[in-house]
């Protein structure tokens, strides 16, 4: 958190001169992107995510259990290789358009007309189609919890099924449909990758070139602060919203029947989840698998040995940190009962919000200063200068992503500490168990499944990760997000298809993983605390990205 | 009068299970029918089927004059004009009561809407609390919004179900006499389903038992009580303990075996699982239990006013296991002393005001009255 306020500091008292002269040039352009680009993949995101959700778990669909999952997959593809691929599939030099062109034999670009992906709308639809999911699971989730006596109450008071969908349904749903719309938005404000390869110039980008282009911290840390504003307004917006969200019958009755579709219906609804499920991961995964198939081989295979590691070694390190830390915050909230014990988790909850790029700014804000300090230091010591100690080692990476996705394992590892009964935490004292006795034999045991899906969680994420690793990298460090992002740039994705596949694989670990887990939740309907462990992480932390493979 | 709910060998299959099995009822309009029986009998899925939110396989169900259902012919249940008061109420969380109780009617004009509603909000006492949501009011004042929400679009059957269960017990009495009394001012039909059997009796005008998807048995409460048609049905309704006999004829008349000694019977209708037209008649009766159970063994059902405390010298024939106090005076549970293995009951249970003391011996008697008895097949 201190870092963000040093940020913030310093792009307050950067220069009054610099500010008007960025307002004069760019700044409004970046500002007006940035916004409508939020505001065009929230609506798009919520257009996709609520009616699949409402298709899926209303209607009888052919093919819904199959669907049911797989519109959850497109959370695992980065957006920057969905543009590239498609990208690569629209363009001018692409296989859809040579084969129209073929096939009406038209000649030149003025014949016809066909849209053009590399704008703003364009990178608004590549990105809703891969954070739709976020607003899909959470409407699904909330249909799924609501009440159906409420549904059936408004069928007895004489509405149609679709009527009591839009006034009882729908309504219900509203707050998680909220929090879904603002997590979506979070996502877009703290894209980099995708608005930089279609040259959408926002704030992100202009973050980061400012920094790398033209050395200016100064700027880069005002623009960051401004970032942050927007964020700082979306965070508020969803507080707001989960305020209202207090509704929930004790027991609700979850036996509901399928509203019947007609025909027509049944394929029209089929056809809008599939092209969802295809646009969002069908489709770009296939490419790669093509791609990786026809360029890859052994050399390629050995070259990413080095940044596979790399990658490995800092998502492991995050992730263990991460969850650890969640864990003592956690048990610590859960072994006092004062109010206040709940700060530290929520104040580190908060770093989620922050994009990527942003916190890296704040890094290089906070270490790059102390980095100097050290130094001066060593040298009225007399010790060997040790050099950028924080910010130019992998320290500040791995700093970043603690920060960064601290709200993921503390939610996860809180609703696991949720579910062991308060009478739990005082029985082994009953029988003459110390507190370390208590928490090692009792507590660590019965939490390490949420340990286990925290740390996989956050793994992940870290995996992913790109722009603070581009920003605070040192020098030749290369990961798979870094290398990968690097090949896009220079449009040759071919040499590392087999990278990209690894990280859409990790990315899908834990949504298999967890659908895994509450499949067999549903196999035995019997047992309460399943239902208790849903009805919890439904209502985690509001920066929680863990939302997301709750089904 | 005619009949406002007809139904007619109705039958229920969910997942190729059979829920309901050729149901037969039919209900008078403004009768309130209270339908009683164990857990998984299925009562709910009775009221759902007559709501409309579970089809049946086969059978008729006839609602007033116009519907008509049966499998082929399945009615939404929006058109049906029946109202629902569901077990939790399933209030609308984002409106206010207000709203809540107009949902069913927002197609009438604001006017029409508030001469709708407000004689409902003034019989069920909800006019302060307009304006509130469901979550700021009791249990009680949640079931009085459900309940005036339902009948905000006059339905011709008003369906409960398990409508007190969520009342605290010392309200559920007073609850339930004021809603009997308004359901009756309108001349409201409705069903209510329940587990507990005192709320039938306090609430409706019929019962109806169920058991393992049918209605075993359907009269007025008392006429069951007094003569119940099988062993399930006094067995749900806790009408008494069970006294295992065997029945001897003498010189024309029977006499029952027990071990409290012998019961002798004038001409009391005789009850038995597998042949109810067979009332009263000895000699039936002993063709039946000659060939129908070896062991010759049947069981009595003994009500607790039967049981008579014998407080002269006479050798004593059971023994107290157990005592509570209530307000009809102490309640003893007695085990049998006899080791006569057919004849050995587990606890009979009867009222006195005499205080004994647990591990006493003494002698009961059972007064003459119109024996009920069972074939010994529970067992």
């Amino acid at each position: 958190m201190v870092p963000v306020l040093i940020m913030l500091f310093g792009g307050i008292s950067a220069s009054t001169e610099l500010f008007t002269h960025l307002w004069q040039t760019v700044l409004p352009d970046y500002i007006v992107n940035t916004l409508l680009l939020g505001i065009l993949v929230v609506i798009l995101s919520l257009i996709f995510g609520v009616t699949a959700a409402a298709i899926i778990f209303h209607t009888n669909i052919i093919g819904k259990k199959i669907l049911r999952w797989l519109l959850m997959l497109p959370l695992a593809m980065p957006a920057y290789l969905v543009a590239y691929l498609y990208t690569d599939l629209f363009d001018y030099a692409g296989p859809v358009q040579r084969a129209l062109r073929e096939c009406f034999s038209w000649q030149s670009p003025d014949d016809y007309w066909f849209f053009d992906i590399r704008t703003l709308p364009g990178a608004a639809l590549i990105l809703s189609l891969v954070l739709f999911p976020y607003v899909y699971m959470l409407a699904r989730t909330a249909f799924e919890h609501q009440d159906q006596h409420l549904l059936r109450a408004g069928r007895s008071l004489g509405l149609s099924a679709q009527k009591s969908f839009f006034k009882i349904a729908l309504p219900l749903a509203r707050p998680a449909i909220a929090v879904a719309a603002t997590l979506v938005l979070m996502e877009t404000l703290a894209d980099f990758a995708t608005v930089q390869y279609f040259s959408v110039n926002t704030l992100t980008t202009a973050i980061y070139d400012t920094w790398l282009g033209y050395g200016d911290l100064a700027t880069a840390n005002a623009l960051a602060s401004v970032l942050m504003l927007f964020i700082l307004f979306a965070v508020i917006a969803e507080q707001k919203a989960r305020a209202g969200q207090r509704h929930q019958s004790h027991s609700p009755d979850k036996s509901h029947e399928a509203v019947l579709l007609s025909t027509v219906q049944q394929v029209f609804a089929s056809i809008f989840c599939w092209l969802l499920a295809i646009g969002g991961f069908i489709l770009p995964f296939g490419l790669l698998i093509i791609m990786a198939l026809e360029y890859s081989d052994v050399e390629q295979l050995i070259a990413l040995l080095p940044t596979g590691k790399n990658s490995l070694e800092v998502a492991f390190y995050a992730a263990t940190i991460t969850s650890f830390i969640a864990l003592v915050l956690g048990l610590y909230r859960r072994l006092g009962r004062d109010r206040w014990r709940i700060l530290p988790q929520q104040i580190s909850g908060f770093g989620y919000a922050i994009p990527g790029t942003v916190l890296a700014m704040a890094m290089l804000a906070t270490f790059g200063p102390l980095d100097h300090w050290i130094n001066n230091f060593a040298v009225i010591v007399g010790v060997q200068e040790p050099g950028l100690l924080l910010s130019g080692s992998i320290f500040a990476i791995i700093f970043a992503f603690v920060v960064r996705f601290a709200a993921i394992a503390n939610g996860t590892v809180e609703s696991g500490i949720n579910q062991i009964p308060n009478s739990v935490d005082l029985a082994p004292a009953s029988l003459g168990a110390g507190l370390t006795k208590t928490l090692f034999k009792v507590h660590l045991p019965l939490l390490k499944p949420s340990i286990l899906v925290a740390w996989l969680l956050v793994f992940v994420e870290a995996m992913k990760e790109l722009p603070a690793v581009l920003l605070l990298r040192p020098f030749n460090f290369e990961t798979l997000s870094t290398q990968i992002y690097q090949l896009i740039s220079d449009e040759m994705l071919e040499q590392g298809a087999l990278g990209a596949i690894l990280i859409v694989f990790f990315g899908l670990l834990p949504i298999i993983f967890l659908n895994k887990n509450n499949e067999h939740k549903q196999n035995k309907p019997s047992n309460e605390n399943n239902e208790s462990i849903e009805n919890n992480e439904n209502k985690k932390n509001p920066n929680n990205r863990n939302l997301e493979e709750n089904t | 009068m005619s009949d406002l709910l007809e139904i007619h060998q109705l039958s229920v299959q969910l997942q190729n299970k059979v829920i309901l099995s050729d149901v037969e009822l039919s209900l008078q309009a403004g009768e309130i029918l209270g339908l009683v029986g164990p857990s998984g009998c299925g009562k709910t899925t009775l009221l759902n089927v007559i709501a409309g939110f579970i089809e049946p396989c086969s059978g008729q169900l006839t609602i007033g004059n116009e519907i008509k259902v049966s499998a082929d012919n399945m009615i939404a249940p929006e058109h049906r004009n029946i109202g629902m008061i569901f077990q939790g109420y399933a209030l609308f969380p984002h409106l206010t009561v207000d709203a809540n109780i107009c949902f069913g009617i927002d197609k009438l004009s604001k006017r029409e809407q508030a001469s709708r509603i407000n004689p409902l909000l003034d019989l069920l006492k909800l006019e302060d609390l307009t304006q509130r949501y469901p979550h700021e009011l009791s249990g009680g004042q949640q079931q009085r919004v459900a309940i005036a929400r339902a009948l905000a679009p006059q339905p011709k059957l008003l369906l409960l179900d398990e409508p007190f269960s969520n009342i605290d017990a010392r309200l559920r009495n007073e609850l339930m006499i004021e809603i009997r009394q308004l359901l009756k001012h309108l001349n409201m039909t409705a069903i209510f389903v329940t587990h507990n059997k005192d709320e039938v009796f306090t609430f409706a005008d019929k019962i109806a038992v169920m058991h393992q998807g049918n209605i075993l048995q359907t009269g007025m409460p008392a006429a069951v009580c007094k003569q119940p048609n099988s062993w399930q049905v006094a067995d749900f309704l806790q009408l008494g303990s069970w006294l295992p006999v065997v029945v001897q004829v003498v010189d024309q008349s029977n006499s029952l075996v027990s071990a409290i000694g012998d019961i002798f019977v004038e001409n009391s209708p005789l009850d038995t699982e597998h042949s109810e037209e067979d009332h009263s008649d000895t000699a039936g009766i002993k063709k039946f239990i000659t060939g129908k159970n070896s062991n010759g063994s049947l069981q009595l059902l003994i009500k607790p006013q039967f049981i008579n405390l014998c407080m002269s010298d006479a050798p004593a024939n059971v023994q107290i296991e157990h005592i509570s106090i209530t307000e009809q005076g102490y309640h003893y549970l007695l085990s049998s002393l006899s080791r006569d293995d057919c004849l050995k009951f587990d606890q009979l249970s009867f009222y006195t005001d005499v205080l004994l003391t647990i591990g006493q011996q003494i002698k009961i008697t059972i007064k003459s009255h119109d024996f009920v008895i069972f074939a010994n097949t529970h067992f």
